[in-house]
């Protein structure tokens, strides 16, 4: 140690003039490695410049005495090592591109086969000394053998600036130290210490080929073979040099290598490459344990075209395709075994008609006493849907005029639709005769006069299902019945607007002799006019009551008619919905009563002011229905008649909406 | 070091191998006749027994083996070395270490020619001189390592692990020596001197002393690498003495 301290400190001392020299020297106490290729393997902490820092040492090192000169070497050394092996301590594989800001110096040394080196060197700056034989190089092999300089043995004539040392002055395992010295001058301007082994960078491997190994089943990826033979001049087989490889590839013009590791065979697997990809491998070794790799060989193209497997695709179609066929059949199986459970789900039956709060068992088998009292507690009438269609309800049969009903006008269109439409509409068929004297309340509204005469059956067959088949008695009577109800709604028509703001129901006071209806003035503000006239044609009409007062007989029409001025009983108001009889107003404004055209009489506000009756109940129960098909309301006790429905009397009793609309089915059950 | 494990415990066995055949070998040297026929042994009865050796080329690859391992090794504790405790620029000082590596009693060639020319004789017993002038050095080293504060372990285990494959590979050698050659060696580490510096009390963490184990460990790993080298040219030789010679 202490001799190559005292190296340093002398070469410091005779070289302080030449302070990046100084520099070098220390870079070339290693293994000449010149300009960094690549990064250096280990970090460069020092990017002082180096001038600076001789320079500080410098002055330090004159101003102390020599006993300190030990220690200064030390503390020069590591200062001088620590600038020049910046730049230096890296493993450049790459030569030697000589620093032209300097003066002479070294470039580098190599030995490509650990056999026989060579170094080269440069003039720099210093352009006087380009001529051959200015610059010389010496070395000493520092064995303890012999420890004089002895002058390069070779200069290669053919390459400038290079000494070539041969297989006899190569001794591996031993360190070299070269000088490049100007002789005339005596001036050493450069020197490096190295070991031969250190500097070893082995030629490329040869013959670098590929097979191919498999490709995958998905035909996307393959893998190859990489097979390579040594350097030729690397004599591995005897042993001299143990090489590993270190294989890289690449997808063609890309600029990532990737690196595999090291080998230490001929051969290598490279896996999972992309087939349709050009790859580009190439190969470079070292010595193995040692850090200097040698030339990468030339590069070869890996390539594998990619086979259009359609024998992969086809079974996937097919495999599809079936998947397909098979869920639908899945599909319609699933269907076809749960189809009546699908169908509640998908399809809900339409829940049948059912009153609330009451049993429709009830309905059917019940007594109408139960019925009554079922019926009058509840609230079923709904306003709102009597406004639907108002006009629906509510139709006067005119007998008189019956080609006047012929005419066509809007409001008999619109009463032609709704007559159809309607399935709630009430056909009142007259009665013969024989039972309706003794049913009729003379209070009772007229009942051609009842607007409930729907439209809806304008030909004879059509019964409402309310009323009973009774139709032998009335064809002629119901045809013009109904064309006399449907023209007086159309005629009253252009008078709804007048009496649209009040309520539906009114209570037929009286019957006008054209078969108009005249209204109670209670509840209506128009009153209708009666026509007497009317009754003695009437009495032929008997009006099945579905409901209380929904119709009245022809009795009752009389009996109306004979007393004109005192308002119906609430119950004259035809209704065929339960509502509320204390607004009992609602069916008031519902009668198409027109006689004729210009008898439209309970529509028409000017009607002739009726006495303002007391408000009562429009409605009755229908308790039910005798052996002539017509509904039996309360029986009055002032009625003796078999018809025992007195439906104003009664009402009083129950002023509220005693009923609710029967349904066919439940008539059915009623009709004895 | 999965591989060296592996080939730490191939090599304990030729260790233990070794030990036998050598001690057949010192004892029955007269009745040696020819590499392949196997050699008797002598047990500690004295009785002569049929003794399991392996032929001579797989105790040279054996060898080798352990030389490249050895080599290896030291390569890897000289890098952990360098790491730990030499300072950054004196890294370089690795490569001029040639003269400060202790001398051998005779003169190894050093360049291919020259270890061409030489003859396998002259290449073992190289090998084994190179082999003995190590053991020492290394168990000093092992002291002095161990005397560091934070030497890594990973570094005491592998000086120590080569100190002890060296004494493998010494028997080993030996045995190849008596194989190859028919010369009977007595194995003596003591006779080469040691031109090491004693411990002379500093602190180990002195740039001074830890430049001069650094400097050891940088010699030692040339002379694994010379070991290695010298003992493949010899399996060469072994195998094709043709195509070896006229390189």
């Amino acid at each position: 140690m202490l001799r190559a301290l005292s190296a340093w400190e002398t070469a410091i001392y005779r070289s302080s003039r030449q302070d990046s020299n100084i520099c070098r020297q220390r870079a070339r106490a290693s293994d000449i490695r010149v300009i960094p290729e690549n990064p250096p393997t280990r970090s460069s902490l020092f990017p002082k410049r180096c001038s600076d820092l001789i320079a500080d040492n410098f002055s330090e090192a004159e101003e102390t005495a020599e006993a300190m000169a030990y220690s200064l070497s030390l503390s020069l050394l590591y200062l001088g090592l620590l600038c020049g092996n910046g730049p230096v301590s890296a493993r450049g594989s790459k030569l030697f591109t000589p620093d032209p800001s300097r003066g002479p110096h070294f470039t580098g040394c190599r030995s490509r086969e650990q056999e026989t080196f060579r170094c080269w060197w440069s003039a720099g700056t210093f352009q006087n000394l380009t001529e051959p034989g200015a610059l010389r190089v010496f070395y000493q092999t520092k064995n303890a053998l012999s420890s004089e300089w002895k002058e390069c043995p070779d200069y290669t004539h053919t390459v400038e600036n290079e000494c070539y040392f041969n297989k006899t002055f190569t001794h591996i395992w031993t360190s070299y130290c070269i000088q490049l010295r100007s002789v005339p001058q005596n001036i050493t301007y450069d020197e490096a210490c190295f070991t031969v082994e250190n500097i070893v960078h082995p030629d490329p491997p040869i013959g670098l080929n590929w097979t191919l190994l498999n490709v995958s089943r998905s035909g996307l990826h393959f893998d190859i073979l990489v097979r390579w033979a040594p350097p030729p001049s690397a004599d591995v087989q005897m042993g001299w040099m143990s090489l590993v490889y270190q294989v890289q590839y690449r997808v063609r013009n890309t600029s990532q290598w990737e690196m595999l590791d090291l080998e230490s065979g001929t051969q290598q697997s490279i896996y999972g490459l992309h087939t349709d990809k050009e790859y580009e491998v190439r190969v470079r070794c070292k010595m193995s344990a040692f850090d200097n790799f040698g030339e990468f060989s030339d590069s070869i193209i890996v390539h594998v075209a990619q086979i259009p497997s359609k024998e992969s695709t086809f079974p996937m179609t097919l495999v599809l395709i079936f998947g397909v066929i098979g869920v639908v059949i899945l599909l319609i199986l699933l269907i076809f075994s749960q189809q009546q459970r699908l169908m509640v789900i998908f399809l809900p039956p339409i829940p049948a008609p059912k009153i609330k709060g009451i049993d429709p068992e009830l309905l059917k088998n019940g007594k109408l006493d139960q019925l009554n009292s079922l019926l009058s507690s509840q609230d079923m009438y709904k306003p709102d849907f009597y406004h639907e269609d108002p006009w629906v309800e509510f139709i006067q049969l005119d007998l008189d005029d019956p080609p006047e009903k012929n005419e066509g006008s809007d409001t008999q269109h619109l009463l032609g639709l709704s007559r159809s439409g309607s399935s709630r509409v009430l056909n009142f068929k007259s009665d013969d005769d024989s039972g309706r004297a003794s049913c009729y309340d003379p209070e009772t509204p007229d009942p051609e006069d009842l607007a409930s005469l729907l439209p809806g059956h304008s030909g004879q067959g059509e019964q409402h299902p309310l009323v009973s088949r009774s139709s032998s008695s009335f064809p002629e009577l119901g045809v013009q019945q109904t064309s006399e109800v449907v023209e007086t709604p159309i005629q009253a028509q252009p008078a709804v607007p007048s009496w649209v703001n009040m309520d539906f129901y009114a209570q037929v006071s009286d019957f006008t002799p054209a078969g108009g209806v005249v209204l109670s003035p209670g509840q209506l503000n128009s009153s209708p006019e009666k026509k007497k006239e009317e009754e003695n044609e009437k009495k032929k009409i008997q009006f099945q009551l579905l409901s209380d007062g929904a119709y009245t007989s022809e009795n009752t029409a009389r009996q109306l008619s004979a007393d004109v001025p005192p308002g119906p009983g609430p119950e004259q108001g035809y209704q065929s919905f339960p509502t509320q009889a204390v607004e009992g107003n609602l069916w008031n404004g519902e009668y198409l009563v027109s006689a004729s055209d210009s008898q439209t009489p309970y529509l028409l506000p000017e009607a002739p002011p009726v006495p303002i009756l007391p408000p009562v109940s429009d409605y009755t129960v229908v308790q039910e229905v005798d052996a002539q098909h017509s509904l039996l309301l309360n029986p009055p006790s002032s009625q003796p008649t078999v018809c025992s429905h007195s439906p104003n009397k009664h009402l009083p009793a129950m002023p509220t909406m005693p009923m609710g609309y029967l349904t066919p089915d439940l008539l059915g059950n009623l009709t004895p | 070091m999965k591989e060296s494990e592996e080939k730490a415990r191939s090599l304990l066995t030729l260790k233990q191998v070794i030990l036998q055949v050598w001690l057949c070998c010192a004892s029955l040297w007269r009745f040696w006749v020819s590499h392949a026929v196997p050699l008797d042994c002598k047990d500690e009865t004295g009785s002569l027994t049929h003794c399991t050796s392996i032929s001579q080329e797989k105790l040279l690859d054996r060898v080798i083996q352990h030389a490249e391992l050895i080599y290896r090794v030291s390569e890897e504790s000289c890098t952990l070395f360098e790491e730990m405790f030499v300072p950054y620029p004196l890294h370089t000082l690795r490569n001029q270490a040639g003269n400060v590596c202790h001398s051998k009693p005779f003169p190894i060639p050093g360049s291919k020619s020259e270890i061409q020319q030489i003859s396998d004789t002259w290449l073992l017993h190289s090998v084994l001189i190179l082999v003995q002038s190590w053991m020492e050095p290394l168990l000093y080293l092992q002291t002095t390592l161990d005397r560091y504060d934070d030497a890594p372990d990973a570094l005491l285990n592998k000086t120590k692990w080569v100190s002890d494959k060296l004494l493998s590979l010494e028997q080993g050698v030996v045995v190849l020596i008596r194989k190859m050659l028919n010369e009977g060696i007595l194995t003596s580490s003591s006779a080469i001197e040691q031109t090491l510096a004693p411990y002379d009390g500093q602190s180990p963490e002195v740039l001074e002393s830890v430049l001069r184990d650094y400097n050891l460990l940088t010699c030692f790993k040339k002379d694994a690498h010379k070991m290695e080298t010298f003992l493949k040219l010899l399996k060469c030789r072994q195998s094709n003495k043709l195509s070896c010679l006229s390189h």
